[in-house]
């Protein structure tokens, strides 16, 4: 009997006839991603660069940032910019507003994320020698070029690796983006589900691509990344 | 301000049966990631013929999304396993389990963060390998890993919001359906953000002082 | 008189033909020596000789490819008395409290106190009282000079410190004799001298001590013998006298020309 079910769980032939609709899925999984690294990474060296100024309510508004979002729970700010935001905006603007299901999950999952790049961007921005600003100040470089020349070059070699996992994690989220009914892999996987009624193979099926996908996924990029900073800074 | 009345305060005694369910669940799946890291952590280590199932469970583990991890435990286990028998138990294995994977690694890095000189000096006074073990490798990677099973800890009360998908009813539960019932979510669910956003920052900051005060009692540098 | 010299004649540290290799490559090629109770007997050398591999294999925490190790009589890596199986890791074990150890990098283990450590094996691998373990863990502290130390953590303590506490672990075993691994070869100059004083005094109280060291001041004054280790053989072995003195071996009056002021 658990033999059986093994078989049945393994038998992939009902994921394989889907597979045009399930691969369509996933690549919203992408765009999502993609579109929501995006966000993350501009709104989070905003955020960090918040927190390194001199003045203490922007410092402090930075903090609230990255300790609201690196608390929150993805599926509970998906389900809020959802639901509530559109209302606030819309009680705002004195009309009535609605969010595309993938426009929240691209403002929820890049806010979210938002919070860890903040952290990571501060470390490094922070991890920089006072050496360089002042080898830079004394050759009469502008404060946005040493950020743009100087600072940011060290940052972003030195948050590669961790900036990699939060790409990762990022990428796993958009899993939950089918509970706002985004058609994403596992969104399809439960359409399929109703049709055919076979939660064995197809939810193992999501499993392993999703584990293949971000497996492969995750190894590329640090070798990427990996080979990336040793060409230029070996 | 009535509206909050209405949707929230009156509703507070649902809310926090939900929330007991949430600390409930996390805890236990806390319990099995940590007990399970561990036993996946030495089988990797010291367990040569059984080696290459530990990487390829942890690996399987720490890639997998946790939402896709709990649909396949909840539907496809108790098929093949029989195992586990209700939605709230699957609900704690697979957040337990996903996590299992990333203490596993962390516990990797401490055992193999500890110098060799320390076992041998273990060797030297006449303590048995598991003497060694019990007493002077697992209390150091246990110090070590302290931030990182925090964290781990707030990971877990941030995946568990899902458990209410497969009707496993914790706080996010009950938020949403109060939300269908009266159909007004901007106050129940930024009141149920809120509370998780607190909780979880409670959590990592009870978990950093913990750590910080560690680190001061046995005089070790601050991280 | 005649009773005490036929003890005499079990050496405390017999080393027969050691071999050790790792690989391709022969670190120790055919050691041997006694060790008489109560004798402190310094190895010098230059690094890569196999000094510290030679005491390593002693209490084996490196297995020989070949030879013996006697402690008291008591073959380290066979039954003895015409019983040639090995012994098994537990038995070892056993022996092992016998010799105390002190490491280069004192390894101390920095979640337990210094008095933590300290009793830490006489509980655990003696199964002393906490009361007895205490008592003699604060009796060893007292000849490191550290008693006041006792409930501070190790990465408080300066490093001479830390081997001092090291020292005491060893101690508190009541180790039939007592292996330095270049106890303050890690250790800044100004905190040699603490511990060199310390082992001192145990070389006065007859401890039984083997080091390994390249304090040749050391070695000179506080040694009954000395050896010069040259790629995995004694070169040169006698009283420091004549060692310092009149070498034989070139090879070890090159050495101690380049390493004695």
């Amino acid at each position: 009997m658990v033999s059986d079910a093994l078989a049945e769980a393994l038998d992939l032939t009902t994921f394989w006839e889907y597979r045009e609709v399930l691969l369509r899925g996933l690549a919203f999984n992408v765009y999502t991603f993609l579109a929501a690294a995006t966000v993350s990474i501009a709104i989070g060296l905003a955020a960090a660069l918040l927190r390194v100024n001199r003045l203490r309510p922007l410092r402090w508004a930075g903090t609230v940032h990255v300790e609201l979002f690196r608390n929150a729970p993805d599926y509970i700010m998906v389900v809020w910019v959802h639901f509530v935001l559109p209302l606030l905006l819309g009680k705002l603007l004195g009309s009535r507003i609605e969010f595309d299901p993938f426009v929240s999950a691209v403002i929820a999952l890049g806010f979210v994320y938002s919070g860890y790049f903040a952290e990571t961007f501060r470390t490094g921005i922070q991890a920089i020698p006072l050496g360089h600003l002042e080898a830079a100040r004394a050759c009469g470089m502008s404060e946005r070029q040493i950020l743009w020349r100087i600072t940011l070059p060290q940052v972003v070699r030195r948050m590669l690796p961790e900036a990699v996992n939060i790409f990762v994690s990022q990428f796993k989220a958009t899993t939950i983006i089918s509970l706002i009914a985004v058609p994403d892999l596992m969104y399809r996987v439960g359409m399929v589900l109703q049709q055919e009624m076979k939660p064995l193979p197809l939810y193992t099926g999501a499993a392993l691509t999703y584990f293949i996908v971000v497996y492969l996924f995750a190894g590329t990029v640090r070798a990427l990344s990996e080979r990336w900073r040793n060409r230029i800074y070996a | 301000m009535s509206n909050w009345e209405r949707l929230v305060w009156n509703q507070r005694e649902v809310l926090l049966k939900g929330f007991l369910v949430t600390v409930e669940i996390c805890l236990i799946a806390f319990a099995i990631a940590v007990v399970g890291g561990m036993l996946l952590c030495l089988v990797r280590l010291y367990v040569k013929p059984l080696k290459p199932l530990a990487v390829l469970l942890i690996e399987f583990f720490r890639a997998t999304p946790i939402f896709v991890q709990l649909m396949w435990v909840a539907y496809v286990w108790p098929e093949i396993f029989g195992w586990p028998g209700t939605f709230f138990a699957a609900g704690c294995v697979a957040l337990g389990v996903q996590s299992s994977g990333y203490l596993a690694e962390t516990f990797r890095a401490g055992i193999e963060a500890i110098p060799r000189g320390h076992r041998e000096a273990g060797y030297s006074v006449g303590m048995s390998p598991p003497q060694v073990f019990r007493r002077i490798v697992l209390p150091q990677t246990l110090l070590a890993s302290a931030p990182s099973i925090v964290n781990q800890f707030t990971v877990i009360v941030k995946s568990s919001t899902l458990v209410s998908v497969i009707t496993v009813q914790d706080l996010m539960f009950q938020a949403l359906k109060l939300v269908t019932v009266w159909y007004e979510p901007i106050e129940i669910l930024t009141v149920t953000a809120g509370i998780y956003i607190g909780f979880v920052f409670l959590v990592s900051l009870a978990g950093k002082t913990l750590a910080d005060r560690l680190r001061l009692r046995y005089g070790l540098a601050a991280a | 008189m005649h009773v005490e010299s036929g003890v005499d004649a079990v050496p405390a540290i017999r080393v027969v033909d050691l071999h050790k290799r790792f690989g391709t490559l022969d670190v120790l090629r055919g050691v041997s020596f006694d060790v008489r109770r109560g004798d402190v007997v310094s190895m010098i050398g230059a690094s890569g000789s196999g000094k510290s591999t030679l005491l390593r294999c002693i209490n084996r925490l490196e297995t020989p490819s070949s030879g013996e190790v006697y402690i008291d009589g008591e073959p380290m890596g066979h039954r003895g008395q015409g019983d040639a199986k090995a012994r098994s890791l537990a038995e070892i074990n056993m022996m092992r409290r016998d010799l105390g150890m002190v490491f280069q990098q004192f390894n101390l283990w920095p979640h337990m106190t210094v008095l933590g450590n300290v009793i830490e094996a006489p509980i655990r691998v003696r199964g002393m009282s906490r009361r007895e373990a205490t008592a003699l863990g604060e009796e060893c502290l007292a000849r490191v000079h550290l008693e006041e130390k006792s409930k501070e953590y190790p990465a408080r303590l300066s490093g001479g410190q830390q081997q001092r506490v090291a020292i005491a672990r060893a101690l508190a075993m009541r180790p039939k004799a007592m292996l330095f691994d270049e106890p303050t070869s890690s250790l800044d100059p100004e905190l040699t001298d603490e511990v060199l004083v310390v082992m001192r005094e145990l070389a006065a109280d007859g401890t039984t001590m083997i080091v390994v060291t390249h304090e040749m001041g050391f070695a000179r004054e506080a040694s009954d013998r000395v050896l010069f280790l040259h790629n995995g053989l004694i070169e040169e072995e006698g009283p420091p006298s004549q060692v310092f003195g009149a070498p034989k071996s070139e090879r070890c009056r090159q050495f101690l020309s380049k390493h004695v002021q």
